[in-house]
């Protein structure tokens, strides 16, 4: 399935002020592999996932998904297979109700109404919300409201999901069904986060990003229990690999 | 602050309102736009003197309120914001106009008369827009405009504008709470920090604006603000329609209390 192969080759990007937050990126995303993004605050990871939808452009180098090229010109094709949730709902939810804020893109697709109704339902459904559909989205929890933005890329239907944070300002509860829920998706799926443990318990594969290069690729299982690595790029160990701070056990 | 947070409750009560399924929600969109402008035409078009042909548009409004079971207060609240505005308008008329008019056996003088007509034309037009908005909803009446050959520039500026109060108001509420929060003694904000912050505020909307935009890209949006079609009109909407002009033209070219005043002396007599 190498339509849903998304490839990073020597990737750059500059900002205005002249800060390169992105050098020489290069990665490859196969079909259903779980990537966590992980890396200290400034590291890069947020351009790097605006470089990924196209948002922005690189200086240099070339994102490509499948076989096609992230272009202007292939925007709309490229965002239609890949699916973004930001780091804040709110920055997404925006409509009057979950309904039409879930309908928002497959309408912006052109869909036929009733498709679109399918879909919309469907997505709720699937996070569970399917009750919350004619409520507006600024009365809804954060939990609630994380759930709506998640089913808003999914009633696009795409073949990859990225997520900035998913699991940001949740209480414990909260958190777990987000992470349940994007655990039960068969979808390739790209998170950044700063909630280490989150990405041991949900991705297979790990990317460490430090000062805007990758400081490690591989196994989510070999990284993360990599003390003096993490500690290099301005991270930890998991929590649940910490010692115990009561009683001293050692993991 | 929670003045703030209560206004952006407030603001949403209209688009809650439009969610209800009474008989004049389920009318299509095209057909409470067009009726809307018909009367607001009508409304505007009577001279400043002639009180008594407009009496009879009041109807309109009362009959919109019972249909779409809306709640009369908060309407009314809405109306009452725009009134030291038609009042500042209409204030002087009194003592520019001071010809004398004849009603009975009093003598009042014709500037209280078009203040009178100031105030009603524009507390019936208010009302007719805010049920418009409360029986329709914004997006749907966006997508009316759309149907009516409106450019989409402008449907869409009318509508992201709508969008984006409440994002802004919600920025303002949580620089106010941050800042309140770091000055207890004060009431307001003192003027030395009015530039700062009107400052940052304006920088975060922006910012805050662009992230909505690209989560809107992101999904797909080039330029057109899709809010799901609508059905073709179906024969009640026609009816409403032909109704409502029907009775707009009479009481336009008949001065309905008129009528009834003279038939009724007439039966006295």
């Amino acid at each position: 399935m190498s339509h849903h192969k998304l490839e990073v080759k020597d990737l750059h990007y500059n900002y205005p002020d002249g800060h390169e937050a992105v050098k020489g990126m290069s990665f490859c995303i196969h079909h259903g592999e779980s990537v966590g993004i992980i890396g200290a605050n400034g590291a890069g990871k947020s351009t790097l996932l605006m470089l990924l939808m196209g948002v922005l452009f690189p200086s240099e180098g070339e994102v490509s998904v499948g076989d096609v090229h992230v272009t202007k010109k292939t925007l709309p094709m490229i965002r239609q297979r890949l699916g973004m949730v930001f780091q804040d709902p709110d920055d997404q939810l925006f409509m009057n109700t979950v309904y039409d804020d879930v309908a928002f893109g497959p309408r912006n697709y052109k869909l036929d109404e009733n498709e679109v109704e399918k879909r919309v339902l469907q997505a709720l459904e699937l996070v569970g919300i399917l009750h919350l559909k004619d409520r507006a989205p600024f009365k809804l929890s954060g939990g609630e409201k994380r759930a709506a933005a998640i089913a808003s890329v999914l009633s696009m239907q795409p073949d990859i999901l990225v997520m900035d944070e998913p699991t940001a300002a949740l209480d414990p509860k909260s958190r777990r069904r987000v992470m349940d829920l994007l655990g039960s998706f068969k979808h390739t799926k790209i998170v950044t986060s700063h909630d280490i443990d989150m990405i041991y318990g949900m991705c297979d594969r790990t990317i460490v990003i430090k000062k805007g290069e990758i400081a490690a690729d591989g196994a989510t299982s070999e990284i993360l229990v990599n003390a003096e690595l993490m500690e290099a790029c301005g991270l930890e160990v998991p929590l649940a690999l910490q010692n115990c701070p009561v009683c001293g056990t050692q993991k | 602050m929670s003045n703030i947070m209560d206004s952006l409750y407030n603001m949403r009560l209209l688009d809650d309102l439009a969610r209800q399924d009474t008989v004049i929600h389920k009318l299509h969109p095209l057909v409470k736009l067009l009726a809307t402008v018909s009367y607001l035409t009508v409304v505007v078009s009577f001279g400043r003197y002639d009180i008594g042909g407009i009496l009879p548009l009041v109807i309109y409004p009362v009959m919109v309120f019972t249909l779409a079971e809306l709640p009369v207060k908060p309407i009314v609240l809405r109306i009452l914001l725009v009134s030291p505005f038609i009042i500042g308008i209409g204030i002087l008329n009194p003592f520019f106009d001071k010809q004398i008019f004849v009603l009975g056996d009093r003598e009042i003088s014709r500037g209280w008369v078009t203040f009178l007509s100031i105030l009603l034309k524009s507390g019936l037009t208010v009302t007719a827009a805010l049920l418009l908005i409360a029986t329709t909803g914004m997006d749907r009446l966006g997508s009316a405009l759309r149907m009516l050959k409106i450019p989409r520039i402008f449907v869409l500026q009318l509508l992201l504008t709508y969008r984006y109060i409440s994002v802004l108001m919600e920025e303002v509420a949580r620089t106010l709470r941050a800042y309140s929060l770091r000055a207890p003694k004060q009431k307001g904000v003192h003027r030395s920090a009015w530039g700062s912050l009107a400052g940052q505020l304006l920088l975060r909307t922006f910012d805050r604006a662009q992230r909505i935009y690209e989560a809107m890209c992101l999904r797909g949006f080039a330029g057109e603000y899709n809010t799901g079609g609508f059905g073709k009109l179906r024969i009640g909407d026609w009816v409403y329609l032909a109704v409502w002009f029907l009775f707009f033209i009479t009481v336009r070219f008949y001065n309905i209390p008129m009528l009834i005043g003279s038939l009724i002396t007439g039966v006295i007599r």
